[in-house]
């Protein structure tokens, strides 16, 4: 019998380790001597520092060590170099020395024998600020007059990024339109809000020269190889560890200056060094996501034809240039503004602006929600202007089914057949009665609305010549090693780290597929540079779609080696050898087979090899993808809005994905479920306020709206299944299509509610308020 | 932040005024005021160190106060300058006295404007208000406790003890 361990919804096994409190996160590292730093930050956002006094702090007892940033002089670079964009980043020191330019810009560190003890000499610290007026908009400061950051990034643009493939075609379109949509999007910040905080610990072997440092780091290699050019310890001597790692959702790519200072410490004192940030600490230190303002058009024939789209977008960089900041509102960004539609022309400028606030980098879809919420909301605002059903519209532009097809971005999608998710999507909802019940219910006062979106997206980053020629400071390629023991135990060494996706499982599925290991016989090495292969890291729903495949090259070679093995154990020849779930047989004669394990053991033994065969059962593979990935599908909500208080009920969610052949699809839902929930976030919940003088006013979870349980419908989730054609499995990403798509979904649905009204748009998130206020005419903040 | 607010006491404008210049009177009426130290080189300023229990942003605060615009007995101008808790506060307030002769009442009604920064303005900024109008009250009944004991007008019964 044949088990079918591919496509099987088995509970990911490491949960009851994580859900127990017995996993090892980077904030249990304990080392003896240990000693407990702590970061004092600028309390302004843009501020010359006049005088740093740290002679109190220094004095005070159980204080080993304050340093400020005229001891140390390291950078924190930039690792996305957009070409022929002028870009510009400025110096981002660990430690300012003269002037800081965001509330949390780093200016001192203490470092104590207890948290207590360096928290308190930390406040001992005194600042003397000259303040300067602060900038928080990335709209205005781009204008004449706004405060500058820096002398030589004038008007403070750190770049101008232009995607023009057909300037004559795109004129020609907007030129011929029957119609124009314009809109102003504002892509308010997000707080990524991991459920783990922040963390590190460093520890420097003056013996071997040796510097280890265990960090919360969704990529440990690329925190290898930054970490190296920042401290000056080279590679091979330098241990990146990530143990559990408790989230990320993006904002642990990055390398921050903290973990930096963490392992200069060490080497400095000679001690092991710890630090992990507050919770207030995280929001006001860790990357933020999204903050567009985009000013968008759409030129339409008056039958429903899209002709093009354009979009100038103001994307807010932050006080400093994040490690993969400008590929998020330019490559992630601007190529997908044709989305699931056939739209000859398209335009995308973006302008990164450097403003008085947290950084921002990847967030959950970094620059792809963002891109299909204004595809999606021109579509739903156009099929309304053109009195056409959003629908019919939706479906009158939408690709027909394809291979390989090059849109007007120049990507060319691998695989797509969009119609069936819609029309699996619209027979739950049953659309058409849902019409008929959403004008019943408006006559009675009761304001129900529905928000369509077909969505696809771009993701398993990717071939490596394309992340060179898009000026990404690294591959995208992954690596996989197969270790198999003599007695038949697996361990799977990933340069790739996962934290949070469930890969233990679905990595084990997948070998357990190839080779017949159980599961529980395979273990999933990951998140140690000084035991794993190179990999680039987890992000751009690329773990599985790359780090996977290099797996499952390595699991079908080390396949082969075994079936030369069981045909000399078999005295059989290699073509006569079948396979069937962890046995080898020759063809027609099942019974008599080998395993998996008892052909491990026969090879690691080695006594006797069939001529030319190396010993043991180990295979190390490389995966270099030739193209991205593009999962699709519909996505659906159904909401409720009260006029008397302006609340949104979201009453149904109903989500057909397609990422090719799921692996497993309990983890493929839990991906869906966590995507949809935050996307729905940005939609009516979540946006950080800041005011005029960049004072971060939702700097904790009393003050920022996260997404609760309670505010959710069960989810209603189908699939359709569309391989991959590029792909060994046919598989596709599916860590980011939630957020992705239901933004736009809900928005629109609450638009749909509330036309009766005839409203302009109103600014996310929909909170009652803002919803009570456009109802009843009042201004809203816009 | 604009804060305004307003008090009564009992008595003539003059009373009311004598007090409110009163160093002495004005530290022991501050809530949790440890010290109130007159400037050496300079008139109507003082250092100050108060410890305040407000939840997460407990602790001690050291700052300085200094009154201008003096327009006895009917107004005067307050700067603040404090910091502590990682946070800054900077912040003037415009004081105005108005006697009412029916009641024999003085209505002393404050407009401030304060700049709040760091963690105060991140974590406190929701209750900051409601923080300052009680603190306020808290601060003209012991004033008005010193003028005239048995005629406190504003109920004090609002609980000691740190705001939640």
């Amino acid at each position: 019998m044949t088990t079918r361990i591919f496509g099987s919804g088995i509970k990911r096994r490491e949960d009851p380790r994580l859900i127990t409190g017995r996993a090892t996160y980077s904030d249990d590292i304990r080392l003896p001597g240990m000693l407990h730093m702590v970061v004092v930050r600028s309390e302004l956002a843009h501020a010359r520092l006049v005088k740093v006094d740290t002679s109190r702090a220094a004095a005070l007892p159980g204080v080993v060590a304050v340093f400020t940033g005229h001891d140390v002089a390291m950078n924190t670079p930039c690792a996305w170099l957009i070409p022929d964009s002028g870009l510009k980043v400025p110096p981002h020191p660990v430690l300012a020395t003269d002037r800081v330019r965001y509330v949390g810009d780093g200016i001192a560190i203490v470092l104590a024998e207890t948290r207590y003890l360096a928290e308190d000499a930390a406040g001992a610290i005194h600042v003397e600020y000259e303040e300067l007026p602060a900038v928080v908009n990335p709209e205005e400061a781009t204008r004449d007059g706004a405060p500058q950051l820096f002398d030589d990034v004038p008007h403070n643009i750190a770049f101008r990024w232009i995607m023009n493939p057909n300037p004559e075609g795109l004129k020609q379109a907007f030129d011929s339109a029957d119609l124009v949509i314009k809109e102003r999007i504002v892509q308010q910040r997000l707080l990524p809000t991991a459920m783990e905080p922040r963390a590190c610990a460093a520890q420097w072997n003056a013996g071997t020269q040796e510097l280890t440092i265990w960090v919360t780091s969704q990529n440990p290699h690329i925190h290898r190889f930054i970490l190296s050019g920042m401290t000056g310890v080279p590679e091979h001597k330098l241990r990146i560890i990530a143990p559990e790692v408790g989230g990320g959702f993006g904002s642990k790519i990055p390398v921050y200056p903290d973990e930096a200072l963490a392992g200069w410490a060490a080497m400095q004192l000679n001690r092991p060094v710890r630090w992990s940030e507050t919770r207030s600490e995280n929001y006001i230190t860790t990357i933020h996501g999204r903050d567009h303002v985009e000013y968008v058009e759409m030129a339409l024939k008056n039958d429903g034809t899209v002709l093009a789209l354009k979009g100038t977008v103001y994307a807010g960089m932050g006080a400093y240039i994040s490690t993969a900041g400008p590929g998020i509102p330019t490559i992630l960004h601007g190529l997908m503004y044709s989305g699931a539609y056939n739209i000859a022309h398209v335009y995308c400028e973006s302008i990164g602006a450097l403003t008085n606030t947290t950084p921002t980098d990847a967030y959950r879809g970094a620059g792809r929600p963002e891109a299909t919420f204004l595809v999606e909301r021109l579509m739903e605002k156009a099929a309304n202007a053109l009195n056409m059903d959003p629908v019919a519209f939706r479906r009158k532009n939408l690709l027909p089914k394809f291979e390989n097809h090059t849109v007007a971005t120049g990507l060319i999608y691998d695989s797509g057949d969009y119609e069936p998710a819609l029309q699996k999507a619209l027979a739950a909802v049953d659309y058409d009665s849902f019409r008929r019940e959403q004008a019943a219910a408006r006559e009675q006062g009761r304001y129900l609305g529905i928000g369509v979106t077909t969505y696809t997206e771009i993701c398993g980053l990717g071939p490596s010549q394309v992340a060179g020629a898009i000026g990404f400071q690294g591959g995208l390629w992954e690596s996989a090693i197969i270790r198999v023991s003599p007695a038949g135990k697996v361990q799977a060494l990933m340069g790739i780290s996962p934290h949070g996706q469930g890969e233990e499982t679905t990595f084990a599925q997948l070998i357990s597929e190839e080779l017949g290991f159980p599961v529980e016989d395979i273990e999933i090495v990951h998140g140690d540079t000084n035991m794993t292969p190179m990999g680039w890291g987890t992000y751009g729903s690329r773990t599985t779609p790359v780090a996977g495949a290099a797996l499952v090259k390595a699991a079908r070679k080390m396949k082969e080696k075994a079936k030369a093995m069981a045909a000399h154990l078999l005295e059989a020849a290699v073509e006569d050898i079948d396979y069937d779930d962890g046995k080898f047989f020759v063809k027609g004669s099942p019974d008599k087979f080998k395993s998996i394990q008892e052909i491990t053991l026969m090879a690691t033994l080695a006594w006797s090899l069939p001529p030319g065969m190396d010993p043991g059962m180990e295979e190390s593979q490389f995966y270099d993808p030739p193209n991205f990935v593009y999962p699709f599908g519909t996505h659906i909500a159904i909401v409720e809005v009260d006029p008397q208080t302006g609340q949104v009920t979201l009453k149904r969610y109903v989500a057909v994905d397609d990422c090719g052949p799921q692996i497993n699809p309990l983890i493929v839902s839990g991906q869906i479920h966590g995507g949809i929930v935050q996307g729905v976030a940005q939609a009516l919940f979540e946006g950080v306020v800041y005011d005029d003088h960049g004072q971060l006013l939702t700097g904790s979870m009393m003050d920022y709206t996260l997404p609760r349980a309670d505010m959710f419908p069960t989810f209603e989730l189908d699939h359709t299944v569309t391989p991959s054609p590029h792909h060994p499995i046919g598989i596709k990403g599916v860590g980011e299509t939630g957020t992705i798509a239901s933004t736009p979904t809900v928005y629109n649905a609450v638009m749909d509610a509330l036309r009766p009204f005839n409203l302009d748009d109103i600014p996310m998130p929909l909170t009652p308020a803002r919803v009570w206020a456009a109802i009843h005419g009042h201004s809203n903040g816009h | 932040m604009e804060i305004t607010g307003s008090y009564l006491f009992h008595g003539d404008q003059q009373s009311v005024w004598n007090i409110l210049m009163n160093p002495d009177a004005i530290a022991s009426a501050i809530p949790g005021v440890k010290e109130l130290v007159p400037l050496e080189n300079e008139a109507h300023a003082w250092r100050a160190e108060a410890k305040i229990g407000f939840s997460a942003i407990s602790g001690t605060y050291g700052g300085f106060i200094h009154m201008s615009e003096i327009n006895a007995p009917t107004s005067y101008r307050l700067d603040v300058k404090g910091e502590g808790q990682q946070s800054l506060i900077n912040g003037h307030a415009v004081m105005t006295l108005l006697f009412l002769p029916d009641t024999h009442q003085t209505q002393v009604t404050w407009v401030a404007e304060a700049a709040i920064s760091g963690k105060i303005a991140r974590i406190g900024q929701r209750v900051i208000k409601a923080a300052a109008s009680f603190l306020s009250r808290k601060f003209f009944n012991g004033l008005a406790q010193q003028l005239n004991p048995a005629a406190v007008l504003e109920d004090d019964s609002a609980p000691d003890g740190p705001i939640p």
